[in-house]
């Protein structure tokens, strides 16, 4: 394969601006990344050590292999939800290594209101079951959690993908044959006692792990018994006497050690082979990436150039090059797994929408995974073409990347726009994993262009009321439309809401899709096949 | 099988030896040695062993196999009626004692022989005068070979103890009845000396049935001298050259060689005729060794004669190129001395370590548990002398020695050099050992200089303990455990790519 | 998660820190680089680090790995990490009869401060003999049953003083 030949200054005033740009908005990210890991009420961490406990970071460091990567998602779930008040919505979900095998690891966080599930912790935890269904992969819970947190209980009781889900999804998980192992930390009251109890293994701290449907002060206000934790629900008794547990752990430590030991008595997963190559990393410096990237949503980039940092060896064959312009089709690999890449250079047309449902199809039939890389504002209006029909064409990519069998992700690099994120894969089309760049803006519509067509309706109803046109009010309407969609387009609305798998720094884009990639392939193929093309 | 069918014919008497099969009263690596040269000359071998040792290498590489049994496995081995009566229904024609247990028993020698076998050794007569630590001293006197002054106990004990401040202090305590160090202590005061005479006549009356003790004066920087002479027990002796016995611990030797270094042409003469004079005045028959105690001032004294193959034999054999257990078996078959006295020719410098199953950081503890691997250098100077097999447990049932690693170099120099490095090749895993403290022995430029005497061991001790180990070596050695670890190797080389390139990341 | 291997008397960290382009340990404070890490067996075994070819022979020895190396044989061992997590046994007190019997032997009496794993009392059970083990270290506060005495499935037969609550 040809590499790919960048036409771009390193050296030149734009680069060295965006690149200014672009590195503060990744400080800015990973600053709020670190708060939301570790900044925590010093009186919580206290009361943790006291109980003899570990941070939920250290236990799953301890957990994980040796010198092996640990791809963190959604770390900043929850960060502009309920005040601010549960940093990645309490729990920390993530693929990492454990005895040899790949599994998701998901921890409560009882250093966050005793671990209690907000209702995007709930919705946290159905995403990582939902990934471990689609990817086939074993799940090992960490579990120290208070149970729901009571005062929004109708946001994380009720419905049919809130954390009722979460116990279908583990018994759906067994019935799969993937495997999951919970180690019980703290409490499991309630419905969290369902965790360990639907999972295929369990371990129990004895002396601080508990597990029971009714906590002692719920068993006495219901029957007036009088009951300690130990005996309620603590290691021993659910370990010799109902079955409940199988194996007890004198410490956090040994439950740990019992828990790899457990991972490594699994088998080795059976896994698609999806062609492979030698490993190369990119020709061109990931960290050029900065100085590629505008500073203004609006401005247009070449996301070759975006490829020739992120793919093997900065190699790329090209599909359809001279048709459809704006969207780039072509073959690489990344950490040696060959992937077809989707990748936009503007907005969509016919021929560009033809081609990728065209390179869509071609990736299935080659069994190759697909890789959308994502800067879209939409797809192109007008007359001319919608006679055309670009709406048809438009319609037939859709088609084609939903049907698709192959595994797909997403990397949202800078804007996802209206239909477009649609065509490209976005959140609601299953990308098996889905990322977004810190500079990531995503709505309907951007939000000039939302506050422009506001303020057009407020001028219209203005005139059709026969009413004096207010400046004044024109340029309110705008300026709160243009706010209001400030805040809710920002990557990191859009990562607090879960529609996301997680913010990445831009650099860390090739190890993320390595991971995910390989991840993937613990699931078969799915069947081929489209629905109906309208041509 | 072709072996056994030249075993079969062979078994009739060979031309120059009339036995066709031979008892070895005696296990291990002795017993071992003395097959291998009953093999060599075609003659059949029978093996006692207690059930302990049913898989012992001494077991099978015999012959034929008698077990043997008694309250504990030494005991077995020093039940003379029952060995006799196993030699006896083995059809054998001898019995070889080897060293230890019943060698230099008289009442065992006499009812082999009653019993109308022959015993390799001396006769009874000459155990029981040369057993006898006082009667072997006056036998000694009497044919003018210097004896370090003594005094015998009786049961006074008040008349014991003028006796022996009579000779001095320093002295030294010893069991009349038996040698290997037990029952031997150093007294330097008197007020430490019916204590000590206690203590060993305890020990004395332990190990060998009898309780007697004697005392003798006691030489500072004393050498332990030994030469090694065969006698045809007509008045005929001759020498096979001297051995250097003096780095002991415990009383019991750890390094031999022979020659004996630093030893100046007439005093070796002296030493050497008067172990012949008093082999050849004793009517000695067979192979023994006599023992003397050489001053720094150049006095010497007898010890004791050893009516045995002594068990560090190999190193005078190294030098003469003579099998000293088939010159036991000739003379046993009536065939008077192997060769003249001038034709025994001494050629380069032999050394032996004994190898112990103890911990020279822990005083030389005995140490006890399992051969896990066993590795020995081989070359045309080395002998390694054992009876081990891999997996072999090493118990408190017998002795702590393992084996012997004997060297032959045309030098002492070379001589040290070979056995240094053959010891730091030699892997003898599973038990702690001395190896290493030998190497350190070896190299110790005491050692080198030929600077012996008996208490070199205690003398050097701070500088023979192990030096400290470097960060670097000690990284290494745990480098390599860990890559020994199969829960190791399953981290180290389990995990699957791209996540054992892509490494430690986090996001 | 570290190994903890004994050597010499102390505790050494022996850390996986990097697989590729070769397996890279960090023991204690130094990292080093194996280019050629051997194999698992016994025997003499011949490694690399970085470059350098490392002699050694190498036996095991139950939880033991024997080393020999320059002139020295050294002995290791792996750090049980539970054992050396909680030698407190996280607070089991009470020592339960795995079936019914009769004491045979007891070897520990109250007040005595026993180890875990420390042998208590020896019971005996359809001419089946058991040892039962103090489940941590701690001080014997009762042994119920003396020689002769019959208990059944589940009975306690020994109790170890309460540690402290925790928080």
């Amino acid at each position: 394969m040809r590499k790919i030949q960048s036409m771009i200054s390193v050296s030149n005033a734009e680069f060295r601006a965006n690149e200014a740009h672009n590195r503060a908005l990744a400080k800015a990210f990973r600053e709020k990344q670190e708060a939301a890991r570790h900044i925590r009420p010093s009186r919580d961490l206290e009361r943790l050590a006291r109980a003899g406990k570990m941070r939920p970071r250290a236990r799953i460091e301890k957990l994980l292999d040796p010198g092996t990567p640990f791809l963190e998602l959604s770390s900043l779930a929850a960060n502009m939800a309920y005040g601010g008040e549960s940093p990645s919505a309490s729990t920390i979900v993530g693929i990492g290594i454990v005895s040899g095998r790949e599994v998701i690891v998901r921890a409560d966080d009882p250093t966050i209101k005793g671990g209690a599930w907000y209702p995007l912790s709930a919705k946290k935890i159905v995403r990582a079951l939902d990934i471990a269904t689609e990817n086939r992969l074993p799940v090992i819970h960490l579990c120290d959690s208070a149970g729901g947190f009571l005062q929004l209980q109708s946001e994380v009781f009720p419905d049919r993908y809130m954390a009722g889900r979460i116990f279908r999804d583990q018994s759906i998980l067994s019935k799969m044959g993937v495997k999951q192992l919970a180690l019980v930390f703290g409490h499991c009251t309630a419905g969290g006692a369902y965790i360990p109890a639907l999972s295929d293994y369990n371990v129990i701290v004895r002396g601080s792990g508990a597990v029971f449907l009714g906590g002692p002060p719920l068993v006495r206000a219901a029957t007036g018994e009088d009951v300690t934790v130990e005996d309620l629900g603590g290691a021993d008794m659910h370990t010799s006497v109902s079955g409940v547990c199988d194996y007890p752990a004198a410490s956090e430590d040994e439950a740990i050690h019992i828990g790899r030991e457990i991972v490594a008595q699994w088998e080795r997963p059976r896994k698609w082979e999806c062609q492979r190559e030698p490993v190369e990393a990119p020709a061109y410096d990931p960290q050029e990436i900065y100085g590629i990237l505008p500073n203004d949503v609006k401005k247009q980039f070449d996301m070759r150039e975006i490829l020739a940092r992120v793919v093997d060896g900065s190699r790329f064959h090209e599909y359809q090059p001279n048709y459809g312009q704006t969207l780039v089709c072509g073959f690489a690999n990344i950490w040696g797994f060959k992937v077809g890449v989707l990748a936009n250079n503007g907005v969509l047309f016919n021929d560009s929408s033809l081609k990728g449902a065209h390179f869509i199809e071609l990736c299935n039939q080659n069994n190759t995974p697909l890789v959308f890389l994502q800067n879209i504002t939409g797809y192109m209006v007008g007359r001319e073409y919608e006679r055309r029909g670009i709406t048809k064409d438009g319609a037939k990519m859709i088609m084609a990347q939903s049907c698709s069998r192959v595994p797909k992700f997403t990397v949202m690099c800078n804007g996802s726009f209206g239909a477009g994120n649609y065509g490209m894969c976005g959140r609601a089309f299953d990308a098996r994993l889905l990322f977004a760049w810190p500079n990531h803006q995503i709505g309907v519509m951007g939000g000039d262009q939302a506050a422009n067509t506001l303020a057009e309706v407020k001028l219209n109803q203005m005139k059709r009321n026969g009413e004096a046109i207010d400046q004044t009010e024109i340029d309110r309407v705008w300026d709160e439309t243009r706010r209001a969609y400030q805040e809710q387009l920002s990557a990191y609305y859009s990562t607090s809401e879960l529609w996301d798998d997680g913010i990445i720094d831009p650099v860390d884009t090739r190890n993320a899709l390595g991971i995910a990639i390989s991840a993937s392939l613990n699931a078969p193929l799915g069947e081929s096949g489209y629905g109906v093309f309208r041509f | 099988m072709d072996g056994d069918a030249e075993r079969e014919t062979a078994a009739v008497t060979t031309p120059t030896l009339p036995f066709r099969k031979i008892l070895i009263a005696n296990r291990g690596e002795i017993a071992c040695r003395i097959e291998r040269t009953l093999r060599s000359l075609r003659l059949g071998s029978v093996a006692i062993h207690h059930a302990v040792e049913v898989d012992a290498r001494h077991v099978r590489e015999a012959d034929e196999a008698v077990e043997i049994t008694g309250e504990t496995p030494v005991a077995a081995h020093l039940d003379s009626a029952q060995i006799i009566e196993a030699a006896l229904r083995a059809g054998a024609d001898a019995i070889h004692p080897g060293y230890g247990f019943l060698s230099e028993n008289a009442k065992f020698a006499k009812a082999v022989a009653d019993a109308g076998l022959v015993f390799i050794g001396p006769d009874a007569e000459t155990i029981e005068l040369m057993g006898d630590k006082i009667s072997a001293r006056n036998f000694a006197r009497s044919q003018s070979v210097s004896v370090a002054p003594s005094a015998a106990p009786t049961g006074d004990i008040d008349a014991f103890r003028a006796a022996a401040e009579a000779i001095g202090f320093p002295l030294l305590i010893k069991a009349a009845a038996g040698g290997g160090g037990k029952g031997m202590s150093v007294v330097r005061g008197a007020n430490e000396l019916a204590e000590a005479a206690r203590v060993a006549a305890s020990e004395a009356l332990r190990s060998f049935g009898d309780g007697r003790i004697y005392a003798e004066t006691y030489l500072e920087r004393p050498r332990h001298i030994e030469v090694q002479v065969v006698g045809d027990g007509e008045g005929r002796a001759i020498h096979l050259f001297e051995r250097e016995c003096s780095v002991q611990r415990r009383f019991q030797k750890i390094i031999e060689e022979a020659p004996a270094p630093n030893l100046s042409a007439k005093l070796r003469e002296d030493i050497l005729t008067a172990a012949v004079r008093l082999a050849a005045k004793g009517r000695y028959r067979n192979v023994g060794t006599v023992e003397f105690i050489l001053g720094a001032d150049g006095r010497f004294f007898f010890l004791e004669m050893n009516t045995r193959l002594q068990v560090e034999h190999p190193v005078t054999e190294m030098i003469t190129g003579l099998d000293l257990v088939r010159i036991q078996l000739e003379i046993a078959a009536g065939q008077g001395l192997p060769l003249e006295q001038e034709e025994a020719v001494a050629k380069g410098h032999a050394i032996e370590c004994r190898i112990c199953a103890e911990d020279p950081e822990r005083d030389f503890m005995p140490e006890t548990g399992a051969i896990r691997y066993l590795d020995a250098p081989t070359a045309s100077f080395l002998r390694f002398e054992n009876a081990l097999d891999g997996g072999q447990k090493v118990t408190p049932d017998f002795d702590p020695m393992l084996a012997k690693l004997v060297v032959h170099g045309a030098d002492r120099a070379e001589a040290i050099a070979r056995a240094i490095a053959s010891l730091h090749e030699l892997a003898l895993l599973g038990v702690k050992t001395n190896i290493d403290y030998l190497a350190r022995v070896l190299a110790h430029p005491a050692f080198r200089a030929g600077d012996l005497h008996t208490a070199f061991v205690r003398e050097h001790s701070a500088a023979l303990a192990p030096p400290p180990l470097d960060a670097k070596t000690r990284d290494a050695a745990l480098i390599a455990a860990a890559l020994g670890l199969r829960e190791f190797r399953d981290i180290a080389f389990g995990v699957p790519e791209p996540h054992a390139t892509i490494g430690g990341w986090r996001n | 998660m570290s190994f903890k291997i004994s050597l010499d008397g102390a505790n050494h960290n022996v850390e996986i820190v990097a697989r590729r382009p070769n397996l890279r340990l960090r023991v204690d404070d130094h990292e080093y680089e194996i280019s050629a890490p051997g194999d698992v067996d016994d025997g003499r075994r011949t490694i690399e680090i970085s470059g350098n070819p490392l002699h050694f022979a190498r036996a095991h020895d139950g939880d033991r790995q024997i080393v020999r190396m320059g002139g020295r044989t050294l002995e290791t061992r792996l750090v049980d990490p539970r054992s050396e997590a909680d030698a407190s046994g996280g607070g089991q007190d009470h020592v339960r009869a795995p079936m019914p019997g009769v004491v045979v032997h007891v070897h520990r009496v109250p007040g005595a401060v026993v180890a875990r794993g420390e042998a208590l009392l020896t019971i005996e059970s359809m001419k089946l003999q058991m040892t039962l083990l103090a489940p941590r270290d701690g001080l014997l506060a009762r042994l119920p049953g003396s020689v002769g005495d019959a208990f059944d499935k589940d009975d306690i037969v020994a109790e170890l003083a309460p540690i402290a609550d925790r928080d």
